[in-house]
């Protein structure tokens, strides 16, 4: 049922890109991209790892291995509007509604039969526990090997190398299961691929940050943490060139992403993925553009491509979800700024210990800088919760704050 | 009909403009008129039923046949509340939040913190004592502790619910009831009853119910609290027992307006009269 499906959003999708090349299709093409991924996921004719969401994609993309983090295909499921039965399927095997439904989503869709079985399986300790929890249940319902990547909070030096030598180990785990060895050109390639991409994703996100915004509200949704499953390949180049033309190209010419933009937000943590008015809404009514989701952003130096698992170490332990929270509101305090956000949103996804555990103090270290945060109370993926209207009185009633605050006004002038 | 606020230069003299709020909430629907110079003309609380649109469409002949007015002669309307996107004819519509804080401000002027329990909802509103929102926090997931939960515990109890607020008179324990979830909440007091546990205590372990409840999403927005000029709206403001529980909760005295019900529907009508002008 679902290589079909994705096989149909390729083919439309391409068919689009032919018949207009000339339309924005930076998020077009970033789609296809990973419907291309799918298709190879779902084929059954490649090797495939299931991983956490901070797993080094391009390391195994450079051994061979097509792999994608377990929590994609829940939130993907809620975007196609399928994940009920999944969530139901889940439930009915014993986990609770209050788990993370990103998990019982793919639990769920592994229980249906609908998860392409994996060659093994590699589990991240960030962001959070239930992520490993979830790949270790995967592990066990597909009995397949499970090799567990701790991510130390410590991003020092003795944190880098504790890092770098468990990826040496995953590499020897991971060629022991393919029966095949790491090809060092190949692994030198794939880094220098990722380099291209990182360079011209930095570019696209300072790009982002004009006045008005180039972006629109899909363009950045679920970029900064589905990209990374490109890396190391061309297609991540292409897709984060294709924001990076797309961006330039408006920004040159003066074009907002949203004609009119007024007051401009910030996303923490992941986007509500299932169908829903809300941004929409808040774009055609009030204005208001999301120019900054928490994850949409680089942080890490390029990779060195002489001694590549401490560059890719460096680049797992400077990703702010992962570590302190004084770490991730110092970089939250930034993106405020250097983004101009009149506000931001935390949706507290239902479920999520990671992600709202430290709500209060992100709360105080935005006001801090001035930036009110409203916090929801959504489930990101279980549409069954959605109350639309409860919601949007909550989202109007913070715009009217941030409007009262004098912000909203300056930039009408500037949009196209 | 009552005459909350009406004042000198009232009187429909058939040239004026005049603005109307309406307040369309999950229990009740409230509309308010105001005349140019902002003093209440009229005002009207109906019950808002099964139909959000005929409760609109009663609320608004109420307060225009108590004034002496004409359709033709508002100058604007603002609605406001869940139902808000339903009034025909409005100038816009605007958030509970925005519109209690404006409504306060006329009522209290000076009010820094407004606790508003509506029907399906609560809130706590920080204001800068001008009647600006400076932040908010609205009750998360679920309604319990809200006037549907109070509803529920007068069914239980066999009382109206404009009875629960005198109930509590006398009671000296310290009983603890759900404040988690309306239904588990009922069958609680449903025990309690069965076990002849007094009517007063378990109005009591009611109304610290909702205070607890609701003083956690008072000090989310604003910990310091109890140095502030507090303020309450919403229908269940009218229950005194909620009152005295959420202040010894906070650690404040708490003002309550008259005729808290329509603070919302104040506050978009004196918005109406601004923005059209």
């Amino acid at each position: 049922m679902i290589l079909p499906y994705i096989k149909e959003l390729a083919a439309g999708i391409e068919a689009s890109l032919r018949s207009d090349p000339n339309q924005d299709s930076a998020r077009k093409r970033f789609t296809l991209e990973i419907a291309r991924l799918g298709i190879r996921l779902f084929s059954g004719e490649e090797r495939v790892a299931w991983c956490g969401v901070f797993a080094p994609f391009d390391l195994l993309t450079a051994v061979g291995v097509t792999s994608c983090f377990a929590e994609f295909v829940g939130g993907w499921l809620a975007t196609i509007g399928a994940v009920q039965p999944m969530l139901e399927k889940a439930e009915q095997a014993g986990y609770s509604t209050d788990s993370c439904s990103y998990h019982r989503g793919v639990i769920g869709a592994a229980l249906e039969g609908m998860m392409p079985e994996p060659d093994f399986l590699i589990a991240t300790s960030t962001p959070c526990s239930g992520g490993m929890a979830t790949t270790e249940n995967l592990s066990r319902h597909f009995s397949k090997d499970l090799f567990t990547i701790h991510i130390p909070r410590d991003d020092g030096p003795e944190g880098v190398k504790y890092l770098a030598d468990q990826y040496r180990a995953m590499v020897d785990f991971v060629t022991a299961q393919i029966g095949q060895p790491m090809d060092a050109a190949r692994l030198r390639q794939a880094m220098e691929k990722t380099n291209r991409a990182r360079a011209l994703l930095d570019e696209a996100y300072a790009l982002a940050q004009a006045v008005p915004t180039p972006a629109r509200r899909r363009d950045m949704s679920n970029l900064g943490i589905v990209l990374p499953l490109l890396f190391g390949s061309e297609a991540g180049i292409e897709v984060a060139r294709a924001y990076r033309d797309e961006f330039a190209r408006k920004v040159k010419a003066k074009i907002a992403g949203v004609p009119g933009e007024r007051i401009r937000l910030m996303w923490l943590q992941n986007r509500i993925q299932f169908s829903n008015p809300l941004e929409q809404w808040l774009e055609e009514e009030h204005k208001a553009v999301l120019v900054f989701d928490e994850l949409n952003q680089i942080c890490w130096d390029p990779i060195d491509l002489e001694d590549p698992y401490i560059g890719l170490a460096r680049r797992a332990l400077s990703i702010p979800l992962g570590g302190p929270i004084e770490r991730r509101i110092r970089n939250l305090q930034q993106h405020a700024r250097a983004y101009r956000v009149d506000g931001a949103i935390n949706p507290c996804h239902w479920g999520c210990r990671q992600g709202t555990g430290g709500r209060g103090l992100v709360e105080r270290g935005l006001k801090e800088v001035g930036v009110p945060v409203l916090n929801l109370e959504v489930d990101c993926v279980d549409p069954r919760h959605f109350s639309e209207g409860q919601l949007r009185t909550r989202l109007e009633a913070f715009i009217e704050m941030i409007e009262g605050r004098g912000a909203g006004g300056a930039r009408l002038e500037v949009a196209s | 009909m009552g005459i909350g606020f009406r004042g000198p230069g009232s009187e429909a003299s058939g040239f004026d403009m005049y603005y109307l709020g309406v307040d369309i909430g999950s229990l009740t629907c409230d509309a308010v008129l105001i005349d140019e110079d902002g003093w209440v003309m009229a005002w009207s609380v109906v019950p808002t039923g099964a139909s959000s649109v005929r409760a609109i469409d009663r609320v608004r002949a109420e307060v225009l046949g108590a004034a002496g007015i004409r359709s033709e002669d508002l100058g604007a309307v603002i609605s406001t509340g869940y139902g808000r996107d339903r009034v025909d004819g409005r100038l816009a519509a605007v958030t509970e939040i925005t519109c209690h804080a404006r409504g306060i401000q006329r009522l209290l002027p000076g009010t820094e913190m407004l606790v508003d329990i509506g029907g399906q909802d609560s809130k706590a509103v920080r204001l800068d004592g001008e009647g600006r929102v400076v932040e908010f926090a609205m009750n998360d997931k679920c309604a319990a502790g809200t006037g549907r939960f109070l509803e529920a515990m007068a069914r239980a109890l066999e009382v109206e619910v404009d009875q629960l607020g005198g109930l509590d008179d006398g009671a000296r324990g310290n009983l603890t009831l759900s404040s988690m979830c309306t239904v588990f909440a009922e069958s609680e007091v449903v025990s309690l009853i069965a076990e002849g546990t007094d009517v007063s205590e378990i109005a009591r372990g009611l109304h610290r119910a909702i205070a607890s409840r609701t003083q956690a999403l008072v000090k989310r927005v604003d910990p310091a609290v109890s140095g502030l000029r507090v303020a309450m709206s919403g229908g269940v403001a009218r229950n005194p027992g909620v009152v005295r529980a959420l202040g010894a909760a906070l650690d404040c005295d708490i003002t309550v307006p008259p005729e808290p019900d329509i603070v919302g529907a104040l506050g978009a009508a004196l918005i109406a009269r601004e923005r059209a002008g």
